[in-house]
């Protein structure tokens, strides 16, 4: 019974995060610009069959290589696939890609980094030589040579990218557990006989939720960069399925005859997603854990 | 500090054993048979059964991994699938054009972010320092393939004169002028992607530098304030930057997959990217090993660099 007053007394409430968010949000404009980004892609990716105003697979010759007007705002590709249409159902890959590796890499780096900073000892140690030796590969290299192994898709590209973001979820929470470890309030959990996985998940986990959160933020913004650059490599989803990556990759024959939105369409995607997040999750690292701002 | 450097390479061994391991374990995880791309277009069982044998592709895996890091320690990375030819000289004859690159990408973002950075710094909120925080703010977000291409398409393409050709590449022993012509673009696009990260590394820290009490008393005590900055505020603020060097070469080797992909250019990253559709194990492998090496040289090397220039770094505490 009194193992449930201790979190209740020392966790951080919800309702205080969420307020937190608030009255940041209030003050700070980039979380407005940066969610609202992020809304506005999560809607297009959603609502894709509803919003596109063409079909970004049909191929129809006689529209080829329009330039952007009233009827293809952002023109269209040689086969006469309409550029936008096609930069909309894009999203649905990114976006999925972004969201499942992150998901990937939070789940299995967290769960790491909870173990090994609340255990310690050989456990510790052995698995922080693994995080190690993912962290001896640039990150963009160990996700082309996973997605090269396993084949040239949008499934491998997300273990990919997850694999990769495994690392920096790992180390935080690591760190942070190693922090509250020996804190009184995890002290007085053990005391009172609270399961050493009561208390990870009770005690320890809701103050490292902060840093992920800011952390998952961030990471989905390399995600969507890093799956844009295995399209590119033609690592990701495979013709004629649309994906920005693929799609700039695409229009570079064509930058020769000037049919620059081609490349330009696909690629203010890109930027304008990652943009989102990486914006939005420097908002939300001051407003949730300005002890991050200046380390990460 | 002779200490601290042999205890960072004794705990260097774990970690590069098991990097060997997993890009061993790259080309097992492939549900392709590594036989069957050797063979090309070889699909007679006895052959393939011979192929196998040869490639010791029959051994158990422990076996398979103990005999292919004999080879790779004896400098032996394998040969490639298609050509036939060694994986280490493949990767040799692409390495001068992958360091031209990245030496270039590096000069032009070290001494970009550097004068840009202490500008910003010292004239807080000027247009020169609101341009930065743009471009620090932009660039971490920008792919760098899309800044190719559209500096492919201004430079080469829209602008009359064709200033710089989309891609290709002139070894300098043949054409100093071409050369260099043709490294701007794959350079800048390079560049680019760690000038924000440096930039923004550059001016912090002099703003933390600004702070200390130690530049009051050079003000104070008459110095010209060029050389309050020169002697006192950057030899101190420059220090973290000696990191960024480090964290600059995983940048490059990763954009070097990318830019070299793009500008056509014949380095180790093209090599690696050219290797992955037609299912060559060997070159992959060996590239992605070389550059997980060179990785974590580099950043041993600028861990001890950075020990070594900043006496306040504490050998005894600092860990792997």
């Amino acid at each position: 019974m009194s193992g449930a007053t201790v979190p209740m007394a020392l966790g951080v409430p919800r309702s205080d995060r969420v307020g937190a968010i608030a009255y940041f949000a209030r003050r700070n404009p980039r979380m407005i610009l940066g969610g609202a980004l992020v809304l506005v892609w999560l809607f297009l990716a959603v609502f894709a069959p509803w919003v596109a105003p063409y079909d970004p697979i049909k191929v129809n010759v006689t529209d080829a290589l329009l330039p952007p007007s009233r009827t293809h705002l952002v023109g269209t590709d040689d086969l006469g696939r309409d550029v936008l249409s096609r930069i909309i159902w894009g999203s649905r890959v990114s976006l999925s890609v972004g969201l499942i590796s992150v998901s990937i890499g939070f789940f299995v780096g967290v769960s790491i980094g909870l173990a090994a900073g609340y255990l310690g000892g050989t456990f510790d140690l052995l698995v922080m030589r693994v995080i190690d030796a993912l962290l001896a590969f640039p990150a963009l290299v160990l996700a082309i040579a996973i997605t090269a192994a396993l084949g040239p898709q949008i499934q491998n590209a997300m273990i990919a990218i997850g694999i990769v973001a495994i690392p920096a979820y790992a180390r935080l929470t690591r760190g942070q557990v190693l922090a509250v470890r020996a804190r009184e309030f995890i002290v007085a959990a053990r005391t009172i006989g609270s399961s050493p996985l009561r208390i990870v998940l009770r005690h320890i986990f809701p103050n490292v939720l902060n840093a992920l959160i800011v952390q998952a933020t961030l990471s989905t913004a390399f995600a969507i960069l890093a799956e844009a650059a295995l399209s590119f490599l033609g690592l990701g989803p495979q013709p004629p399925y649309p994906s920005w990556g693929q799609d700039v990759a695409y229009s570079q024959r064509y930058l020769a005859n000037l049919k620059w939105w081609m490349s330009v369409g696909p690629g203010v995607a890109i930027f304008t997603a990652v943009f989102a997040f990486n914006f939005l999750g420097d908002a939300l690292r001051d407003a949730l854990d300005p002890r991050l701002r200046r380390s990460a | 500090m002779i200490t601290y450097v042999l205890r960072r390479l004794l705990l260097m061994i774990p970690v590069a054993f098991l990097v060997t391991v997993g890009v061993f374990a790259l080309v097992r995880l492939s549900p392709a048979d590594p036989a069957l791309a050797f063979a090309g277009e070889e699909r007679d069982p006895a052959m393939l059964a011979a192929i196998r044998k040869d490639m010791g592709l029959d051994q158990p895996i422990p076996v398979q991994y103990v005999a292919w890091l004999t080879h790779v320690v004896q400098g032996d990375l394998g040969r490639s699938f298609q050509t036939k030819q060694r994986v280490v000289e493949a990767i040799f004859e692409r390495i001068p054009a992958t360091l031209e690159l990245g030496a270039a990408a590096l000069l032009i973002s070290v001494t970009l972010a550097v004068s840009v950075g202490i500008v910003s710094a010292i004239k807080r909120n000027s247009v020169v320092d609101l341009a930065a925080s743009g471009v620090t703010l932009a660039g971490v977000s920008f792919p760098n393939f899309f800044l190719g291409i559209l500096l492919i398409l201004l430079f080469a393409y829209v602008i009359p004169g064709h200033i710089f050709p989309p891609g290709g590449y002139v070894p300098i022993t043949q054409d100093l002028g071409d050369n260099l012509r043709r490294l701007v673009l794959p350079a800048v696009t390079l560049a680019t992607a760690s000038l924000a990260v440096n930039l923004r590394q550059v001016r912090s820290s002099l703003l933390d530098v600004f702070g200390h009490d130690y530049m009051r008393t050079a003000r104070a005590k008459g110095l010209r304030e060029r050389t309050v900055i020169s002697r006192h505020a950057l030899k101190n603020a420059l220090i973290p930057v000696v990191t960024l060097i480090g964290i600059q070469i995983g940048a490059i080797i990763e954009g070097a997959f990318i830019t070299e992909t793009i500008f056509l250019w014949p380095g180790i990253g093209r090599l690696a990217v050219t290797a992955i559709p037609s299912g060559d194990y060997p070159v992959v492998q060996g590239v992605v090993l070389v550059s997980a090496f060179s990785f974590m040289l580099t950043t041993l090397f600028v861990d001890v660099l950075y020990a070594w220039i900043d006496p306040r770094i504490s050998y005894g505490n600092a860990t792997g």
